[in-house]
């Protein structure tokens, strides 16, 4: 027998605490959770909700000082103020664009990432997907807006074609935040087909299902979830984009813009509330539209 | 941005009391803070080694952007106040970014001066502890956007005027009229630019001013809602043809170089830049005059430097430095001192009072009538920024 | 179909992934009809055999005929073969009746037919009351099953079964074993049934084939399989044999070569009597494993040899610890099994 001279492990107090959170699950919980909720609830909710009553007091127009009275002027001036609705539209029509071209681009390059390449080039290829994210927003957005100008890599490359670059625009803003935004389309599409077994793909094959039949029965079902959950990313940072616009925008304005205008330049605080209220209730209402397909799981 | 009553310069007296009371009365409306910003210092203590300036782009130049451009180690070794500098674009954003008290100095236009003065951002300056004070223009010193009754806010700094920039391959004579990018904008449908500000809206005012007398319009930040209207329509049409607005400068320097911008408002200094790069554009001051700035340097009411912050306020004013920084900006200098050390004074018609006749300093609009009327009520600053935002739709 | 031409023929079928050869050159028939089974350890090629029949991989050489034609560079979706997965890959979206009708939806039938001719297919493997189900509602064995109906709706000419009761506990996988046998003969369909569990081979199978090392050791009916080893590996592979390597069947045998002996043909006697017209050795028990249908014994034979003995259980145990009583081992000339006349590492027990 060896036991004896196994030396027994000595009391400290670390040791002590250790046993103790062992045998107290909800101690153990609620230390580990303490600290991030406070950051949740402090940065995060009281900020929002800090946002929402915001909305509802007014701006002294000269001193720029917030006045704190209750009023609905700036939820019904954004409700029917005939700039916010053409604004709201527009900026719906973006990001629905955005989100359409990201899908489009993405499903092929998940299917082939997850699919169909090595796993030495599906390293590769993630890698890939992921290198623009390491680069800053910014210089993306200006990079693209050197692409787009008269003078830029566009034009040349298209003029021989007799096509000419789309200029500062909504056209260049749809490019840029679809550029922006795709690594964040592509990477749950990515993750979603890796879920789905490979076996599932032969199965299919093997009860005589060609190509269209499999993507369209057994792929596309299996991954809309995750298609969905890249989607709120394309959509959701779309709607609230106000670089982007006013780099490659044109004289386009956005919500964002919008916002930001009524923060920075008319320094009308309670109106930008009650216009970044305006993305927040449409994100909602997807979010409530797509709950019931399990695309939140995949988030 | 920055607008020095116009009226000021022909009733200072006049401009200056309708100032002081629409602040007052403002500071009197707010329910949170609206105060004078407390009292001046009455004499400078240690320097505190360190100094935040909020500047418009050119005015703090370290070498950072151009080795050969520096006036802030000079005085950084002479004082031993380590400067920090944050840009801004827009009047609006300075106000902003004062509010959040991280800064000792701001270079104020005379659209927020006052509207700092009256939230009580910036304090009353005792300019007897700058000695440079005293070589400054009288002509701006206790002007309506720099002081308020008598007691001064700030230093002046220098005064400029908002140009036309055009493509000198697109306009092989150079335009003389602001027709370019109102009326006959349709032409270069596209490639017209605009100052991405409401105080934009004064331009289009001037404008009006020469080409619709019967609008009756005497100062551009003194409109009534008539008056504005007829603004806001020029302005929407002008939309039509604009390609994009510009609030950050080097966003217009990379829209004229690269050919997607050919006419619009534009600064000296950004044709200082586009020069030295080689690309074909010129500048020129329109006959129907042009809105342009008076500058003021102002102390933080609640600066934890203010020492430093007195010593820099000296340091801008004194002939060398602020020949250097208003030479760089394109603009004129706030002394004839600061032109020995400038060969350029004359392009800027520094000291001339004619020149600046023509130059309506940026001011912020307010409900009572710049211009004297007392039967209306002019339209403000928040109803511009709305009028703004529906102009850009 | 053509009766004369085999269901599956594979010629010089080779596989090679980079450096890794899992199939190497290899020659099958199968009958129409037959149940056939792929027997080896993992990494033999087995499977490999199996997914280059159902065209999920395409050989680096060789071809692959299906009742005469050549149906080598055909995809999946062509070949007249299906297939029950080792994980049984049904579609986790659908109900089991969808599962079932997929490979009817895919050949374009409506609706209603397929549904009906899904249902018979469920009711044939008893679970026509499950077909509303999602597949993750079932247990593993109703999984099987509804594979099973899947593969088998679409009346395939061969069904291929990668170790299809691998995932199953040891009851239900008896239970299984009897009833695919009872479905390949109302079908009549050729099986080629993937297993490394060489009695689950042996129980089911027309014919046997053992694969090791990308290779057919050894093809036969699962009796020449289990009487007639012809080497070595298929001897200690299929069953558990007593091996003789050339010096001990020299000494022990008086036999030239290499041979086998099983341990259920193996008897021992402990009050040292010999009998006559057999081969008896005395030795050591060194250890005794009580198997409720019997008992298994390991005896070292005096001259070093280990050899495993299986006794009936039909009599009385002497006492409850055997080890170290002195026995005779004894077998029949006749039960002794050459194995040709490789060289063998080593012996083993």
């Amino acid at each position: 027998m060896t036991h004896a001279t196994v030396p027994r492990p000595r009391e400290t107090p670390a040791r002590r605490v250790s046993v103790f959170l062992s045998t107290h699950p909800r101690a153990r919980l609620g230390l580990l959770l303490s600290a991030p909720l406070f950051w949740l609830g402090i940065v995060y909710i009281v900020a929002l909700v800090l946002l929402l009553v915001t909305a509802f007091w007014s701006v002294d127009s000269f001193t720029g000082e917030i006045t704190q009275e209750w009023t609905l002027d700036n939820i019904v001036t954004v409700i029917t103020g005939s700039l916010y609705q053409t604004v709201t539209l527009r900026t719906l029509g973006v990001a629905l664009a955005v989100t359409l071209i990201d899908v489009a681009l993405a499903l092929p390059i998940a299917f082939f990432m997850a699919k169909v390449a090595t796993p030495r080039m599906q390293r590769i290829l993630v890698i890939a997907v992921l290198t623009p994210l390491w680069a800053s927003y910014l210089v993306k957005a200006y990079a693209w807006r050197s692409v787009l100008s008269q003078d830029g890599i566009l034009e040349w490359l298209l003029a021989p074609f007799g096509g000419s670059t789309p200029g500062y625009g909504l056209p260049a803003t749809i490019i840029t935040l679809s550029y922006l935004w795709l690594p964040y389309v592509i990477l749950p599409i990515y993750a979603g087909l890796e879920r789905v077994p490979d076996s599932l793909l032969e199965a299919s094959s093997d009860l005589g299902g060609r190509t269209w039949p499999t993507l369209r029965l057994v792929v596309f079902p299996l991954v809309l979830p995750a298609i969905i959950a890249g989607t709120i990313f394309s959509f959701a940072l779309s709607l609230g984009d106000y670089i982007t616009v006013n780099i490659v925008g044109g004289a386009n304005q956005m919500l964002g813009n919008l916002v930001y205008t009524n923060v920075g330049a008319a320094n009308n605080l309670p109106l930008a509330s009650a216009i970044a209220l305006i993305p927040i209730v449409i994100i909602f209402g997807y979010l409530f539209l797509v709950r019931r397909t399990g695309a939140l799981d995949n988030l | 941005m920055k607008r020095t009553t116009h009226t000021a310069r022909r009733g200072a007296t006049v401009g200056l009391a309708i100032a002081s009371i629409a602040m007052l009365t403002a500071c009197g409306t707010t329910s949170g803070g609206g105060s004078d910003g407390g009292e001046a210092a009455t004499e400078l203590g240690e320097m505190e080694g360190q100094v935040s300036l909020l500047a418009w782009p050119g005015y703090v130049e370290d070498g950072s952007n151009d080795p050969a451009v520096d006036w802030v180690t000079p005085f950084e070794e002479d004082t031993g106040c380590e400067v920090t500098t944050k840009t801004f674009g827009t009047s609006d954003e300075a106000l902003n970014l004062m509010k959040t008290g991280d800064y000792d100095v701001v270079s104020a236009s005379g659209d927020a001066s006052l509207r700092l003065v009256a939230a009580g951002d910036v304090a009353p300056v005792n300019t007897d502890l700058i000695p440079n004070y005293e070589n400054i223009y009288p002509f701006l010193k206790d002007q309506a956007w720099n002081s308020v009754d008598g007691v001064a806010y700030g230093v002046p700094h220098g005064y400029g005027a908002n140009l036309l920039m055009y493509n000198t391959e697109v306009f092989p004579t150079a335009p003389t009229s602001w027709d370019v990018v109102f009326d006959g904008s349709s032409e270069y449908a596209g490639q017209v630019t605009a100052y991405d500000s409401p105080i934009y809206i004064a331009d289009a005012a001037v404008y009006l001013m020469a080409h619709n007398p019967e609008l009756g319009i005497e100062n551009p930040y003194s409109l009534d809602e008539e008056q504005l209207a007829a603004a806001v329509d020029l302005l929407k049409q002008q939309r039509e043809n604009i390609g994009e607005y510009w609030s950050d400068y080097l966003k217009e320097i990379q829209a004229f170089t690269t050919g997607d911008t050919v006419v619009g408002t534009s600064w000296q200094v950004i044709e200082n830049v586009l020069e030295s790069e080689g690309v074909a554009t010129d500048v020129v001051l329109p006959e129907e005059g042009t809105t342009g700035w008076s500058d003021t340097w102002m102390i933080a009411s609640e600066s934890k430097n203010p020492n430093c912050a007195y010593a820099w306020l000296d340091y801008i004013a004194s002939p060398e430095a602020n020949a250097a920084a208003t030479s760089y900006f394109g603009e004129a200098p706030s002394s004839d001192e600061a032109c020995e050390y400038r060969e350029d004074c004359e392009a800027y018609h520094a000291g001339d009072a004619d020149y600046a006749s023509q130059i309506w300093y940026w001011s912020t609009p307010i409900e009572k009538c710049l211009d004297g009327r007392t039967d209306v009520q002019c339209t403000d600053y928040a109803a511009w920024t709305e009028a703004w935002q529906e102009i850009k739709g | 179909m053509t009766e004369t031409q085999p269901a599956i023929r594979l010629t010089a079928l080779t596989k090679e992934f980079g450096a890794v050869t899992a199939v190497d050159h290899v020659d099958l028939e199968i009958a129409a009809g037959e149940f056939f089974s792929m027997l080896g350890p993992s990494g033999s090629g087995k499977t490999t055999v199996l997914r280059l029949i159902a065209g999920f991989e395409q050989p680096s050489g060789g071809t692959v005929e299906l009742f005469g034609q050549d149906v080598t560079k055909r995809a999946p979706f062509d070949r007249d073969v299906n297939t029950v997965f080792q994980d049984y890959a049904l579609f986790p979206h659908m109900s089991v009746l969808d599962n079932v009708a997929y490979g009817l939806r895919v050949r374009g039938l409506g609706r209603k037919e397929r549904n009906e001719r899904a249902l018979r297919a469920l009711a044939s493997v008893r679970l026509e009351q499950m077909a509303g189900r999602k597949p993750s509602q079932l247990s593993g064995g109703q999984r099987q099953r509804v594979a099973l109906a899947r593969a088998t709706v679409v009346q395939p000419k061969v069904l291929l079964l990668d170790e299809p009761l691998g995932a199953l506990d040891l009851k239900l996988r008896e239970q299984m074993q009897v009833e695919l046998k009872q479905i390949q003969r109302e079908l009549g369909i050729t099986f080629i049934f993937v297993t490394h569990d060489q009695e689950e081979a042996l129980t089911l199978s027309d014919r046997i084939a053992v694969f090791n090392d990308g290779r057919i050791e050894q093809l036969g009916t699962p009796a020449e399989l289990y009487e007639r080893p012809r080497s070595r590996f298929v001897a200690d592979f299929v069953g558990t044999s007593n091996l003789f390597d050339a010096d001990r069947s020299r000494t022990i045998l008086g036999r030239e070569g290499h041979h086998s002996v099983r341990p259920e043909k193996m008897t021992v006697t402990r009050d040292g009597l010999r009998q006559q017209g057999v081969v008896d050795v005395p030795g050591t028990v060194v250890e005794a494993i009580y198997l409720g249908s019997g008992v298994r014994l390991v005896v070292d034979l005096d001259d070093g040899t280990r050899v495993t003995v299986l006794e009936q259980n039909d009599r009385g145990r002497q006492h409850d610890d055997e080890r170290g009583d002195r026995v005779v081992v004894s077998w029949h000339d006749d039960d002794v099994v050459p194995l040709g006349i490789e060289v063998l590492p080593g012996i083993s027990g």
